[in-house]
């Protein structure tokens, strides 16, 4: 069985869709819980691919394919476990939002963050760059995220993070979300100043810090 | 023992004890030369650091005989970030005759060569009113910026948009698109400006958009060293390592994505490049010992690599300077002067 745990793992490192299928359908022709080969084999694969981005030994293509695979292995064992009558998803739980804010069209470090949540099967909606503080708020209102996740690169433009805090509040919506500031002037002090729930300095640590939160 | 006061990379006050200051400067460094495969700090080194921290002058400088090059990258725009709304040219004075600047440099608002290619004929008569006012080297400078290419302000798809929906070979094709229009621009730019007079160039903030960015760069560079051999072109870095947007890309049968300041120095001068500017990040979470230390083993690294000058980048968020809009001075100068000292800077 252990075996099928590192060919998990190597499949999501590599990249491979079909070979992370199969792990994920031998493990679970084996008779094997779904559970156990996302945790002790796709989990660290994908933990592995966030380190590698973060080094620059791996690169943005490499990171949306190893996030495909695992969305498609992710979608067969939450299928499997709701066959076996199972109430845990494989998924982590709660959706989120994203956008750069209003004025601000540089979407690079949003398109990382998303790919690094996707990997780590969280569902994103990309509601793309130069985004109003009330289309952010409608967007999380209509796909019911849980995470409203915003980044911003100009120090003209981060006073837009600050809007989405008290525009929630006015509209008593803050307590229903979870919000994440990202961004390279943005800065954990920002964060704790403007009231955000989470301040992400890169992609993967966005990832740990939403796990935690959630 | 009192404990040392120093920064966190997001400029907030910070206060160490000597062995936490000691773990800092070690962990750094071993971040850096874990990620860059590069020589970490010695005990003599670490030493230097740990008495600069120790000190209690709010402001440190080089010691008699390390002085080196101060050069300005977009110097011109900086003074209207502060809302000192200062003609460009009086703006290139001051710099020079006031704040001790050896180069003065010239760029536009936008500070990307895409915008400036309509209003060149403009650029080049400041430029010209520039090299009449001012007595040191008059660079031109400004951003490959190839965001600028992708829709809706330019002619190709955006990848950033493409790679999310898992349209890999669309993205890069329009990152390879990208890479084209850039070249173009920054030749024609950039040749214009040396037509008129220019001392110098800085292809500035380069890798900002990727490894498709630094191609553009490098090719452009090829280009104008082609057509014009005397031609001194500063290749300044976005970043301290290429991130890989498109992955594949290659120059001179190297891969660009993931390259470290000490690799990206050796393809900046095949380029033709005659300085080079590298950048190492600062971590806000971490300490200002612990992004300095980091910083000196890929800069010094970068340094003993290279075999043209090299002049790192320091400021905002860059070169173990705190993210601020206004750099704090006692962590500003502790960094240069550890940077010259101990990298063997030609310039900052």
């Amino acid at each position: 069985m252990s075996e099928l745990f590192v060919q998990a793992k190597q499949a999501i490192l590599a990249t491979d869709k079909e070979k992370a299928l199969e792990a994920a359908k031998r493990h679970l022709d084996a008779g094997g819980e779904p559970l156990e080969i996302i945790s002790r084999g796709f989990v660290p694969g994908i933990t592995e691919v966030g380190e590698q981005f973060g080094r620059g030994t791996l690169f943005l293509p490499e990171l949306i394919m190893a996030a495909e695979a695992m969305m498609a292995v992710t979608d067969l064992l939450s299928a499997a476990m709701a066959a076996k009558g199972g109430s845990v998803s494989a998924s982590p739980s709660g959706s989120i939002l994203a956008a750069t804010v209003k004025g601000d069209v540089h979407d690079i470090g949003k398109g990382i963050a998303i790919a690094m949540f996707k990997a780590n099967g969280y569902a994103v909606h990309d509601l793309g760059r130069d985004v109003e503080v009330d289309e952010i708020i409608n967007g999380a209102e209509k796909h019911g995220v849980r995470v409203i996740a915003t980044s911003a690169l100009l120090t003209t433009t981060m006073s837009e993070q600050k809007k989405l805090e008290e525009t929630l509040k006015k509209a008593k919506l803050r307590d229903k979300y979870v919000t994440l500031v990202a961004g390279a002037p943005v800065t954990q002090r920002w964060a704790t100043r403007i009231g955000a729930d989470i301040y992400a300095e890169n992609a993967h640590i966005g990832v740990v810090r939403v796990g935690e939160k959630l | 023992m009192s404990k040392i006061w120093t920064r966190m990379g997001d400029g907030s006050p910070v206060e160490l004890t000597p062995a936490e200051l000691r773990q800092d400067l070690e962990d750094g460094s071993a971040d850096a030369a874990d990620r860059g495969g590069v020589p970490g700090l010695n005990e003599d080194d670490f030493k230097y650091l740990e008495e600069l921290f120790a000190r209690r002058d709010r402001f440190v400088g080089v010691d008699v005989g390390n002085e080196v090059v101060l050069t300005y990258d977009g110097a011109a725009l900086k003074f209207k970030r502060h809302c000192l709304f200062e003609e460009r040219l009086h703006v290139l004075t001051m710099y020079e005759k006031m704040f001790g600047a050896d180069t003065v440099e010239l760029g536009h608002v936008d500070y990307s060569y895409k915008p400036v290619k309509p209003i060149v004929n403009y650029e080049q008569g400041t430029l010209e009113m520039g090299l009449l006012t001012t007595h040191s080297p008059l660079i031109y400078g400004a951003m490959p910026n190839l965001g600028l290419y992708t829709r809706p302000d330019g002619p190709c798809p955006n990848p950033m948009e493409l790679l999310p929906q898992g349209k890999i070979k669309e993205a890069r094709a329009a990152y390879e698109d990208m890479v084209e229009e850039a070249v173009r621009d920054m030749v024609f730019v950039v040749g214009s400006m040396y037509e008129s007079g220019a001392d110098g160039f800085n292809l500035d903030t380069v890798g900002a958009s990727g490894d498709a960015d630094v191609l553009a760069a490098f090719l452009a560079l090829e280009k104008l060293r082609a057509k014009y051999p005397d031609i001194a072109v500063e290749v300044g870095m976005a970043g301290e390592f290429i991130l890989g947007m498109h992955g594949e890309l290659q120059y001179d049968g190297q891969r660009l994505a993931g390259l470290y300041p000490h690799q990206q120095v050796k393809l900046a001068e095949k380029a033709g490049a005659v300085i080079f500017g590298p950048v190492v990040n600062t971590n806000t979470d971490q300490t200002i010992p612990w992004n300095l230390a980091r910083t000196v083993v890929f800069i010094r690294a970068c340094s003993k690599a290279a075999s043209i000058p090299v002049h790192a980048n320091m400021g905002m968020g860059v070169g173990a300077v705190p993210v601020t809009d206004f750099p704090p001075v006692d962590v500003l100068s502790r960094a240069s002067k550890a940077l010259v000292e101990l990298c063997d800077l030609d310039g900052l």
